[in-house]
């Protein structure tokens, strides 16, 4: 797609005209500043308060990530393992999708009792909330192989482990990158949701400090933050798949290119 | 001399459904060494199976078939397969994709470069060796996969509608130089279409095959001159054979036409 200058111009003026008139309503209908504060007011927490978010931010990045690798290796591992291993298929795998359907945010009080209050009990809840994603997807994409492909497989006497590295395997990877991107996302939820329960540092932490001291602007540049964590790594899996696997954004292109 | 592939009483009959299908039944017949054999029917008379138990990808469930005076009961070793739909990896290049038997059957991938490179060349694609399939257009696609097939230079080559999805004119270009490679390679190919004219312009002989369930209702020989050319289509012979199997399928697909609809 090529940027051309409108398409740059069109949100800059956009989010321009929209701070303009957040500042001119608030100013106007006289809105408290502990429920709706100026942006103006915004840019002067962020200012002051920058330290202390880069380093809370660090740490909240830390968790989710970790949470995210973690969910990545095990995730793809045990999606391989179900699509070869009948007996998983029949017994694991319904255990995974019963866990599925459980609120997994519900699991952070329970994470801090096993495994304490520090930094792994986000990685948990991280790694619980990105799981279930990748595998399902990873599954799907290592499933979903046409079947005269096997066949050509089996009539030149292709081996299982050619049949899994020269097709399942790619073949999974754009439902895998799908996967990823829901994944990627949901871990810094699932970070912020246990440093809820129980926590000393990280943006979550973070939030509510500024909740209880009725920071309201310094409430918002942190999920601002967090929205720009959450891009970042959306990106991140985004510009990685195009290096791995190309063929997967030609295909969305062509969908997308009306 | 011997027959390379005869099919004796074959019968194959699908029994994972609700209800059990016969998709086969006691179908026979021989194809020798170089022919260009065609097989018609309607959609669902089991051509795709025929082929399948052919190739010994699927067992039949009664029946004898050999290859070469072989019994199959395995995958055949050395069969080139077209399918429908050209089944690319869309991860490879077209020289990758062409190269996968290759791969698969652990042979000796440099050793077969300057061959594979040959075939691209020789079905029109020289010059795409480095393209990617979502770069080329249907007909392009099917060409690669013809490619495909032929790398490992197999005796029998098995097509499974390979054309049907392309327009007119791309399957008449792609007819045409079907032939040619076939002439010049000397292949025993089997192809199945749906399509009478299209059997009738490559075929030495046709079987044609009625509704479920699929049955032989009768082989015809073609005789026409070789090699053939688009203006035979008008000839009054080309028209005769055409006919004849139209009029074979239409009594045989009459009978059947209640039975078929109630089975859907
Ligand atoms: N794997 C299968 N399981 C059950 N039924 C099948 C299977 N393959 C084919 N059939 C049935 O066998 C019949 C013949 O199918 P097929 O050989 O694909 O026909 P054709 O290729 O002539 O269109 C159809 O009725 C189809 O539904
Ligand atoms: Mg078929």
């Amino acid at each position: 797609m090529k940027a051309s200058w409108k398409n740059i111009a069109e949100p800059v003026v956009f989010f321009v005209a929209l701070l303009v008139l957040w500042e001119i309503l608030v100013e106007i209908i006289k809105v408290p500043a502990f429920i709706l504060p100026p942006p103006r007011d915004l840019w002067v927490a962020f200012i002051k308060k920058l330290p202390i978010l880069g380093n809370h931010a660090l740490i909240t990045f830390i968790e989710a990530f970790g949470g995210f690798v973690l969910s990545l290796v095990l995730g793809v591992g045990f999606a391989i393992a179900v699509v070869y291993s009948r007996h998983l298929q029949n017994t694991i795998y319904p255990l995974i999708v019963i866990l599925y359907a459980m609120p997994k945010s519900a699991f952070a009080p329970l994470m801090v009792i096993w495994v304490g209050y520090g930094l792994f009990s986000k990685i948990a809840i991280a790694f619980l909330v990105a799981f279930f994603p990748i595998v399902v997807n990873t599954v799907v994409g290592l499933k979903e192989v046409e079947p005269e492909l096997l066949e050509l497989a089996r009539i030149n006497r292709g081996s299982d482990l050619d049949v899994f590295k020269k097709i399942r395997l790619p073949n999974s990877l754009p439902y895998m990158f799908a996967g990823i991107k829901v994944a990627i996302v949901l871990s810094v939820t699932g970070a912020i949701v246990a440093e809820f329960v129980a926590a000393n540092q990280g943006l979550g932490y973070l939030v509510l400090q500024a909740n209880y001291s009725l920071d309201t602007a310094f409430a918002l540049v942190i999920l601002l933050t967090l929205a720009v964590l959450s891009l970042g790594l959306f990106w991140l899996a985004e510009i990685l798949q195009r290096k791995l696997a190309p063929w997967s954004a030609a295909v969305r292109e062509v969908e997308g290119s009306f | 001399m011997p027959p390379l592939i005869s099919v004796e009483e074959v019968s194959r009959v699908f029994t994972g459904g609700a209800r059990a299908v016969t998709a086969l039944e006691r179908v026979s017949f021989e194809i020798q060494t170089g022919n260009f054999v065609s097989i018609v029917g309607p959609s669902g008379c089991g051509k795709s199976t025929l082929l399948k138990i052919i190739s010994g990808l699927l067992p039949p469930s009664s029946g004898k078939i050999s290859v070469g005076g072989k019994r199959v009961d395995q995958p055949l070793e050395n069969v080139g397969m077209v399918f429908q739909a050209p089944v690319l990896l869309k991860w490879r290049s077209v020289l990758g994709n062409v190269l996968l038997p290759v791969e698969f059957g652990k042979l000796d991938v440099a050793g077969y470069l300057d061959k594979a490179r040959a075939l691209i060349q020789l079905v029109g694609l020289a010059g795409f060796e480095e393209m990617f399939p979502h770069e080329l257009s249907g007909g392009m696609q099917q060409r690669a996969s013809l490619c495909r097939a032929l790398v490992t230079d197999p005796q029998l080559l098995l097509m499974d509608e390979p054309f049907g999805a392309l327009d007119a004119m791309t399957r008449d270009e792609l007819d045409i130089e079907l032939l040619r490679i076939w002439e010049e390679r000397k292949k025993t190919v089997l192809f199945v279409t749906h399509s009478i004219q299209e059997a009738v312009f490559l075929s030495d002989v046709v079987f044609v095959m009625s509704a479920r369930p699929g049955r032989l209702l009768e082989t015809i020989v073609i005789n026409l001159p070789r090699p053939r050319t688009v203006e035979m289509m008008s000839a009054v012979k080309f028209g005769e054979y055409t006919l004849k199997i139209r009029s074979l399928l239409s009594t045989a697909g009459g009978g059947h036409a209640a039975a078929a609809g109630s089975t859907m």
